[in-house]
């Protein structure tokens, strides 16, 4: 991912940007107005030197108009001279344009000019001319356009140098006063880093403003939920600990019982029985592991849909068979009934959205719970129904002495047993519970008022 | 050595006393908190080897309340979690000693008359009384410095007698010891097993006071 720009920067690129471009705008505003009040204001001088000169020419016969010195009309172009204009005075003959009277040093011959105002190229420059024709004297004064352009630059010289300081000084400002405005955040970001992962605390008091709050709420919030979780997962492994450990330390201490009695005759049953007690350590050891691998391959990420939808019948039924062939081998001996399942099921085959194993497992920990707790084995039930058309619903019954609705609620958790000593990893219902959140299902426990325990599994349905 | 056994999972406890009956050790086994304590009232035990996680309480408040009601047995405590504070929790709360499981069923014997060695106030195995001395922990006997040979319940009465020195035991109590509190014994068992360690140590090592029950006696040099 590419790093976004510092906050800082943004902040003054945003800004900066703005208040450039809306400076920028009014200069050139102001720019377009000075230049246009600056031409009308030489024009109006070109006009009103025109009239001077004929104005003083007007007061004169006509032969004494000449560009001689140190007549009237000489003296009048002297003082349109300084000002930088040029100046001519011709005689009009009806429409033709009689050669100059007089004129001033370095006037352009401006015989074509027409009356009025115009720009014209003289010897290679531009000229901005005004034409005066009155009582058979033409008139013309023209000043350089490059003159009129220097006098704008100047003016826009003097006026630009100190806006762009101006600028320039706002743009540092603002750059010391975002950094100011986001110190808060630096705080945050300090009292974070400082923080040891393991660290439980709750976040110190900062004076954070009304616009960090929502964060800084947030990355409290993210702590304590991160913290409980840290602190489920620990207890969980000192759980599972503790359940490998029990069975490992009977396998152990009957082995140990073995080799003591090994080759002592009068100790031989000792030794036949601590055998088969390390054996049945051993299972007790391998279903506990199982349940917690089952356990952990469910923690992953939720996968379900109908891709491959299992058979609920024919996966139930696959379950029972399976459930009571372990029943019966674990508790055959003592049982003179075998154990056994009612199995009711619709007419019509459903496709349930889990899995086959994985509703087979399922199934399998709600049944061996069922022949474990149930108090006459031949009564456990299993019945499939269809709740809404988008559904599937297992329950499986007991006739035990079921659980208060208390203990219910506490039974889905890992390694919750009923009592204490009783057999079982105490995973089968959390591995259920997994299995039915993982895809859109529940799994319901509650009292049969008759005595024992309904578990409900309701799972979507595949068309 | 009469030993009290409180553990609640069946394969662990099964396997510790069968082990602890193979060194020549008495056990009794309760699996819970309220019959432990019953039978450590109704009966003399030397040692405890109690589990933490009970199904009606926890072992450590069991504990708690023999300490400080002045219950001196020594307890040894069994316990699958081994994070430092509950180590140091049982230990502060009145245990003995401490061992993890799964646990070496050799030093569990090992530590048990470690214990009981402390208990007595001795350093060593070995009780020596006149001309004959005897090693607790292995259970051999040596009469003037010659083996004598016994069976695993004359060791234990043996034991019993040399633990308890100058001390009136009743016959139920040498029962007890002998065969545990499970098991029916005839009346007559444990005059049977004293008259055999008369015959292999001689007449003197079983003193008996009439009515009341038996005391450790002087062997002739």
């Amino acid at each position: 991912m590419k790093q976004p720009p510092s906050l800082r920067l943004r902040l003054l690129a945003i800004i900066g940007a703005s208040l450039l471009g809306v400076w920028s705008l009014v200069a050139v505003w102001m720019l377009v107005d000075v230049r246009k009040e600056l031409s009308t204001a030489l024009d109006d001088r070109l006009a009103a030197s025109a009239r001077m000169v004929a104005g003083i020419v007007a007061q004169m016969p006509p032969p004494a108009v000449t560009g001689l010195p140190d007549t009237p009309v000489a003296h009048a172009l002297d003082v349109v001279a300084r000002d930088g204009l040029a100046c001519e005075v011709s005689l009009l003959r009806g429409e033709v344009v009689g050669g100059p009277l007089a004129r001033t040093a370095g006037s352009p011959g401006m015989a074509s000019a027409p009356a009025g105002y115009g720009t014209y190229t003289f010897g290679g420059r531009l000229w901005r001319t005004f034409v005066l024709e009155s009582g058979g004297l033409r008139i013309a004064t023209a000043d350089r356009i490059d003159v009129r352009e220097g006098l704008l630059r100047d003016v826009a010289l003097t006026a630009g140098v100190p806006f762009a300081l101006a600028l320039a000084a706002s743009l540092l400002l603002l750059w010391a006063g975002i950094g100011r405005g986001l110190q808060p955040l630096e705080q945050l970001r300090a009292v974070l880093a400082r923080r040891r992962p393991d660290d439980a605390s709750p976040l110190p008091a900062l004076a954070s403003p009304p616009e960090l709050r929502p964060l800084v709420d947030t990355v409290r919030h993210l702590l304590a939920r991160t913290h409980a979780a840290i602190e489920r997962e620990r207890r969980f492994t000192d759980d599972a600990a503790h359940e490998l450990r029990s069975p490992l330390t009977g396998i152990k201490t009957h082995l140990q019982v073995l080799r003591l009695a090994q080759g002592r005759p009068e100790h031989a049953a000792t030794a036949t029985q601590a055998l088969a007690d390390a054996e049945r350590g051993v299972q007790a050891l391998q279903a506990t592991l199982e349940q917690l691998l089952t356990l952990a391959r469910l923690d992953g990420p939720a996968a379900s849909g109908c891709a491959e939808p299992a058979d609920a019948e024919a996966t139930a039924r696959q379950a029972i068979a399976d459930a009571l062939d372990s029943a019966g081998t674990i508790q055959g001996a003592r049982d003179a009934v075998p154990p056994e399942v009612q199995f009711h099921a619709p007419g019509a085959a459903l496709a349930v959205a889990v899995p086959a194993p994985l509703l087979h497992a399922a199934l399998r920990n709600l049944l061996d719970n069922a022949l474990r707790h149930g108090a006459s084995r031949s009564t456990v039930r299993l019945a499939i129904d269809q709740p809404t058309a988008g559904q599937v619903r297992f329950r499986v019954q007991d006739d035990g002495r079921g659980m208060s609705e208390a203990e219910c609620a506490q039974a889905v958790q890992r390694f919750w047993r009923h009592s204490p000593g009783t057999t079982g990893s105490g995973l089968g219902l959390p591995i259920v519970q997994a299995i039915a959140q993982r895809h859109g299902g529940v799994l319901a426990l509650h009292p049969v008022p008759e005595g024992g325990l309904a578990a409900e599994l309701t799972l979507p349905a595949c068309p | 050595m009469h030993v009290l056994l409180v553990e609640d999972d069946e394969l662990i406890a099964s396997g510790i006393r069968a082990g602890l009956q193979l060194h020549g050790l008495t056990v009794d086994h309760f699996a819970s908190v309220a019959t432990a304590q019953a039978a450590q009232e109704a009966a003399a035990y030397d040692v405890c080897i109690l589990d933490l996680g009970l199904p009606d309480e926890d072992g450590m408040a069991l504990l708690r309340r023999w300490r400080t009601r002045g219950q001196h047995l020594p307890v040894l405590v069994l316990t699958a979690r081994d994070a430092v504070e509950h180590r140091v929790a049982g230990l502060q709360a009145g245990a003995d000693d401490y061992l993890l499981k799964p646990f070496d069923l050799d030093e569990l014997v090992a530590r048990l008359h470690a214990l009981l060695r402390r208990a007595s106030g001795r350093s060593t195995d070995r009780i020596d009384h006149g001309p004959l001395s005897f090693d607790a922990s292995r259970g051999e006997a040596l009469l003037h410095g010659v083996p004598v040979e016994l069976s695993r319940r004359e060791l234990a009465l043996l034991r019993t007698l040399l633990q308890h020195p100058r001390q009136l035991l009743s016959a139920e109590q040498l029962r007890d010891s002998l065969y545990g509190f499970a098991q029916d014994v005839e009346s007559n068992a444990v005059n049977v097993h004293i008259h055999h360690l008369r015959r292999k140590l001689g007449a003197g090592i079983v003193e008996t006071v009439r009515g009341q029950g038996y005391r450790l006696g002087e062997i002739a040099w």
